[in-house]
Formats: C-alpha cells, structure tokens, sequence
C-alpha cells in the first residue's frame, strides 16, 4: 500500500466491541467489568455495544496499567477514575493559570 | 550505530559495533541483586514513569528505558548473555566476541539493531523458538498464537494554534521495524501524510485505523496514534478548544469604560469595557475560540488586567497628584478601624 496517501484520522466515530477490543487489548470479560464499574461508556446498549472512538483511548490506558502494573479489572476502574480526576483538576489549573498575568511569576512576592 | 550487512561470524565480529547499556544503571540496582530485588527496582520505576501516571517531561523515555532493562534482566536466559558481556560504560561501543557474538550475528539481518534486540533474539534462540517479528512495544507474550495484530505506531506532532483551528495536512517520517528476507529486524523510515481535521485539541490523541504495522499471518495490521501538542502562542492560551487572551488596560480605562480593540484567530473585534472594570475581569466572546469537530467553537476569554504606567510625565504626576486630593475613594476601607488586642 503506498504511503504517500493522505489519511483522514477516526473522528467522532463508534466503534465495535469487537474492534475495542482487537485495538486495546482487553478480554471482553474486562471490557464487561469496566463497563459495569462506569469506567467505559457504551454509545449503544443492546445486542451488540458499540462505543465512542474516544472510549478506545480509555481502554488503552486500562491495558496498560494492567499489563505494566499487573492491575485487576477494579483497580483498572480505579485508576481510571483518578487519572480522569487529575486531569479535570489540571485542565481546571490550566483555565487559572491562563487568567493571570504572562511573565508575573516571581513579582508577586513584593515586600514592603 | 554501526551498519553492516549480514554474513560469518568471524567477519561480522570484525566489523560490528553495539552500544552497551547498563541495564542495572538504569535500574539502579547492583549486578548482583536477587531477582527479586531487580523486580522491586523495576515496579518502583515504573510507578514514577509511567506515562500514563507520570508529569515528569520525559516519561515516556525514561519508562522505555526502564522496561527495556528490564525485559532483559528479568528474562534468565538474557540476563546470563547480558552478564557474558563485562562491564562497560553505557553509550560505549563493544564488539561481542567468541560464541556469545557467533550464535547471534549468524541469523543476519543487523543493521540498525540494538542490544535489547539482539538479547532478545538470543533469548528466542536458547528457548528454541524463532526468531520472529519486531518488539511489540513491550512484554511479548509468550505462545503467541499464529495471528496476531500488527504492533501500533505512535508519533507526535506539535502544531500551531492557527493549523489546529483550520486543520493541516502532517507530513510524518515514522521509524518502523521492518522484518528483512532472512528474518532479521531493520529500522526503516516511512513517510505518511495525514490530514488533521480542524477542531483537535492540546494533548488529544488522534488515530489512524489500520495504519500501524502488518499484521502477522491472518490478524489485522495495527494502528496509527497521533498525539497532538499546540505550540505555544504569542497572546493566546487554549484550554480545550477555549482561547484565553490577556487585555491589559489603564487605570482611566477601567474607570471610565472604554471600547477597546482585541485579536481573534480570525480577525479583530471592538469590544466595550463597562465603567468601573476590575483587574482579572473577564470578556467572554462566545464562538472565538478554536472551533469544535462537529459545529460551534470554543469561547475566546479577554482576561483584563490593569496596568499602570511606570514613566510619566510631570504634567500626569500632576494630574494623579490632584486625582488623589480629589478623591474620596478608599479600597482599604474594609481595614479600619484597625482590630484592637486587649
């Protein structure tokens, strides 16, 4: 296949469990589980789950930490729930941080 | 690295050259630590590094290290052929000799290879298994079945704040294993165009389905993940697809209101500034802020801040002298009277 094409990347597509799976490396018992523990969630209920392109980043991550942490399916859920926490507190330090003033870092401290 | 082409054991000792790492270095272990030990070192490590855990800047780099070393001390069989090697500084280029160097430069195929590679070639070799495909980015499984998914490749962009809100076409120079004829692993480099639609965001991790590397026998090839950085921009800011500006304002400004000129990504904006504004007062204009996949955009945020000058001329010290005659404001008011202490 030639590689001089131009690829769109995957948007705000579904994705099926099938392909969760396959692109994440979780079992489907895991994918199960962190969906019961609210840790992924399903675009479509029903016969056959489907999921947001974006879940897939999610169980990325699970995956990892189970493979480099050895991780059970609740400690995947737990760990995802914090790493989401930090990063609503990050983005919240971000919007702060953004409404000070560049460059002021130091002055601040001014003593009579 | 050196490069070479493949041939006898007695010429390719000659000629070939491996960077030596060390390995317990990077695990901050002795050489004659217990198993056990090397793996506490290891979960330590990977707890700091991890990158889906870690802030520090160059984790990612740093876990690679830490697993690499891993991978090989944790593994018997390596750990034995990575000790035949002695001592070396990290960084410095030996030439394996006698049988730990023939069993392995025999299979061929070493150009641009490194030390784990060839450990881990060594390793499949004492197990009796052979020497297949690239790393897969990490532990490889053992029994791997016939088909397996090709390995995902990974690259970074870092992008303008302007091409993150019109979209770009990325030209990236992916360095990926390629299996050679004889069964050896090359770095190979690939070049990919991807169009990067407009709306992405700092630190969104885009990817590109089927893109990654061929998979082996029946399974499907891997995928392509992109992960996005934004440049950092001369006045804005973005938090998600929101923009934040700072506006800095006079002091007659604030008081008496004004309607003042603002930047947008897409052209300038008069906006007014109410009487009586305050430092650290926003000026939300709904819509001006990178625009979002679907419809709509983020909101461009004017954060005011009011700054005085520092060099005036007699006539404004004047002027302020009698502003400050005049008036009757008082901001410290809430401080008096003083609290008293019995």
């Amino acid at each position: 296949m030639p590689d001089d094409l131009t690829l769109l990347p995957d948007r705000e597509d579904v994705i099926a469990l099938d392909e969760l799976m396959a692109c994440s490396g979780l079992a489907h018992d895991e994918v199960v589980e962190l969906v019961e523990f609210g840790a992924l969630a399903i675009e479509q209920r029903g016969t056959a789950w489907t999921f947001h392109s974006r879940t897939l980043v999610l169980a990325r991550r699970a995956a990892r930490l189970r493979d480099d942490f050895g991780l059970n399916t609740p400690g995947m859920a737990v760990a995802l729930a914090y790493l989401e926490r930090i990063e609503g507190l990050e983005r919240r330090l971000r919007e702060l941080e953004a409404c000070l003033p560049k460059g002021d870092a130091g002055q601040d401290a001014w003593i009579a | 690295m050196a490069k070479t082409t493949s041939g006898s054991a007695s010429q390719v000792d000659d000629r070939v050259a491996v960077k030596y790492t060390d390995y317990y270095a990077t695990l901050g272990v002795e050489r004659d630590s217990s198993a056990e030990d090397i793996r506490k070192a290891y979960r330590r490590l990977a707890r700091r590094y991890h990158p889906d855990i870690s802030s520090e800047d160059d984790a990612e780099a740093k876990f690679k290290e830490v697993n690499e070393a891993y991978q090989v001390l944790s593994d018997p069989e390596q750990k034995e052929a990575y000790d035949q090697l002695g001592r070396h500084r990290s960084g410095e280029e030996f030439r394996p000799s006698g049988d730990w160097g023939g069993q392995v430069w025999q299979e061929g195929g070493l150009e641009d290879i490194d030390l784990a590679d060839l450990l881990e070639r060594l390793g499949q070799r004492a197990a009796g298994s052979p020497a297949s495909g690239p790393r897969a980015g990490g532990r490889r499984r053992a029994g791997a079945p016939f088909a397996m998914r090709g390995q995902d490749y990974q690259a970074t962009a870092t992008i303008s704040l302007e091409d993150a809100a019109r979209g770009l076409e990325l030209s990236l120079d992916l360095s990926v294993p390629e299996t050679t004829a004889d069964g050896g692993v090359r770095t190979v480099s690939r070049a990919t165009k991807v169009r990067v639609p407009r709306g992405v965001v700092d630190g969104e991790r885009l990817r590109v389905a089927g893109r990654g590397g061929p998979g082996y026998g029946e399974g499907p090839a891997g995928d392509l993940y992109i992960d996005i950085h934004l440049q950092q921009h001369p006045l804005f800011r973005a938090v998600g697809h929101d923009l934040y500006l700072e506006v800095p304002i006079t002091p007659w400004e604030a008081v008496l209101g004004a309607e003042i000129e603002l930047p947008t990504l897409d052209g300038r904006v008069r906006v007014a500034v109410k009487p009586g504004a305050k430092g650290g007062q926003k000026l939300r204009l709904a819509g001006k802020g990178l625009p979002r996949r679907g419809e709509g955009a983020g909101d461009l945020y004017g954060v005011l801040q009011l700054v005085t000058p520092t060099v005036i001329s007699d006539k404004e010290r004047e002027l302020y002298r009698e502003l400050a005659a005049a008036s009757s404001f008082d901001p410290r008011a809430p401080f008096t009277p003083l609290p008293t202490h019995a």
